[in-house]
């Protein structure tokens, strides 16, 4: 794997020896019509910085709660986050400047184009991508007159993820980066993410599709019932199911959730 | 690692530029939600049409410095109708359906806070009702020869101040609604509970006193007195004045209150 480093920006201090994210002891319930369900419970992990980790879980398992709480939206019960060394939540205007989040479903103004909704998220950052560039790189140069309401939905996941990078992020969480994607648009976008570790960008991958977790991924994290139950390299995940170092993630995975096939 | 070692990241908050485009972004919005954009413009310009065409324009009121029946109770109506439409109707279904796709819960993941949204429909909104007023007050003055207000700094105080309680009462509306057609459907029910308390489809002494005085409260029957007023050059009732203030500083609160962004 060929591993960038980012060229200074004048007045943003290197960010070399700092851990991209760390998360520790985190803890979150909802409470829904008198009814306690916790999310996550006593959750650690770390990215550091250059480093690309999968975060892995069937669906419920925590990893979207895990996302909102190390992008600010929402505040753990206990624990804390930090991204770059900075609180997500009290440190918001520091944090927002290097952080790029696609979130799970694309939600943009309906009635904008491609080009009108890259543009605003740009203008939200003093430094970035330029919006054509970026635009063009996603394939959506072709659709960059057209409202987001009448796209595809491949297109709207590529558009969620050009807003994602427009300001030129340290750090990026991707969640379900390739969901509703044909396969020409999913390599596309695993080359794109491919790209962003050249750059030297950090990146925290959610997925379900393991394959691209074994490509991509420097380590995968997995959860289970709001537990990390194994993080290790894709590799060191099927020892840690006391399998062979051959027998691949997904059933390392399905070994460790306690899954089937 | 301690803190001393490491290196504080720039802040970064949106600037001018966020700000205008972000207004930018929301005009786009309102124009191509064809019925958001002609509704608030239109009724209210039907309304007044028919109104004047049923008035005698030529009657004067005594004691009013020549200011007809058409300047003293339909412009009035038809001037709250137009902020009414917009503050309580459109404003709230547009952030309604903001948080019900998540673009609230998206921007929080960005430097942009999404108050920004609400700031930029508010703006938005104004110039909106801007457009609605100028459209009335030339209809008004071109097809039926109304007269401009004998205090006009008062109805323009008086008109800010409605803005400002039918804002209000559309954050209300936006904070308590839990889908967009909620919003629109509760927006409507407080838009024609206070207009016809008001007394948009009659004149409000024809109610029973007791909804005639509440009528008179609420923003927008406290609007068409003060409006009223304002064009008669009298004295704008304290009430009127009390009505909006209040229903301004409660339904802000409650709304600040209530308000969910997901």
């Amino acid at each position: 794997m060929t591993r960038g480093t980012r060229p200074p920006v004048p007045g943003v201090p290197s960010v070399e020896t700092m851990t991209a994210i760390r998360a520790r002891n985190l803890r979150k319930e909802f409470r829904r019509r008198g009814r306690t369900t916790v999310a996550l419970d006593d959750v650690s992990l770390h990215v550091e910085v250059g480093e690309i980790v999968g975060l892995l879980g069937r669906n419920g398992a925590g990893k979207s709660t895990t996302v909102d709480l190390i992008s600010g939206l929402r505040t753990p019960d206990a624990g804390t986050v930090r991204v770059l060394d900075h609180a997500p939540r009290t440190d918001r205007a520091k944090v927002r400047g290097v952080l790029g989040v696609q979130l799970q479903q694309p939600r943009l103004h309906d009635a904008l184009t491609v080009l009108e909704l890259v543009r605003l998220h740009r203008s939200f950052y003093p430094t970035g991508r330029e919006p054509d560039e970026l635009i063009e790189a996603m394939g959506l140069t072709g659709s960059r007159r057209t409202r987001f309401s009448d796209l595809s939905g491949g297109q709207m996941q590529r558009t969620s993820i050009a807003v994602a990078l427009v300001g030129n992020p340290r750090v990026v969480i991707l969640d379900e980066l390739t969901t509703g994607l044909d396969p020409e648009a999913r390599r596309g976008m695993l080359d794109l993410v491919r790209g962003l570790r050249d750059d030297g960008t950090t990146v925290l991958l959610v997925s379900h599709h393991m394959d691209e977790v074994e490509k991509l991924c420097d380590r995968a994290v997995v959860l289970e019932a709001g537990r990390v139950v194994a993080a290790n390299t894709p590799a060191g995940l099927a020892a840690d199911a006391g399998l062979a170092p051959d027998a691949g993630l997904e059933e390392a995975y399905l070994t460790l959730t306690g899954g089937t096939r | 690692m301690t803190d001393t070692l490491t290196p504080s990241l720039p802040e970064v908050r949106p600037g001018a530029r966020a700000w205008l485009a972000m207004t930018a972004a929301e005009a786009k919005v309102v124009a191509r939600d064809t019925a958001g954009l002609i509704v608030p413009l239109g009724m209210p310009t039907l309304i007044l049409v028919m109104n004047g065409i049923s008035f005698d324009t030529d009657v004067v009121i005594p004691g009013t410095g020549g200011r007809t029946a058409l300047d003293i109770f339909v412009l009035p109506i038809t001037l709250a109708f137009v902020v009414a439409m917009v503050g309580v109707v459109n404003m709230p279904s547009f952030l309604a359906a903001y948080r019900r796709t998540g673009i609230l819960r998206r921007l929080g993941v960005t430097p942009a806070s999404p108050v920004m949204v609400l700031v930029a429909q508010a703006v938005v909104g104004i110039v909106q009702i801007l457009l609605g007023l100028v459209l009335t007050l030339g209809v008004a003055w071109v097809a039926f020869g109304a007269h401009p207000p004998v205090d006009g700094w008062t109805a323009v105080a008086v008109l800010a101040l409605t803005v400002a309680a039918m804002y209000g009462v559309g954050m209300l509306v936006a904070a308590i609604a839990p889908t967009p057609q909620s919003a629109v459907a509760i927006g409507l029910v407080a838009f024609f509970a206070m207009a016809a308390l008001g007394g948009m489809f009659g004149p409000r002494d024809n109610l029973p006193e007791p909804l005639a005085d509440v009528g008179g409260m609420l923003p927008f029957g406290a609007a068409v007195d003060a409006l009223g007023a304002a064009w008669a050059g009298d004295v704008v009732p304290l009430s009127a004045v009390a009505g909006l203030a209040v229903a301004t500083v409660v339904s802000s609160a409650l709304a600040a209150l209530w308000f969910r962004w997901e």
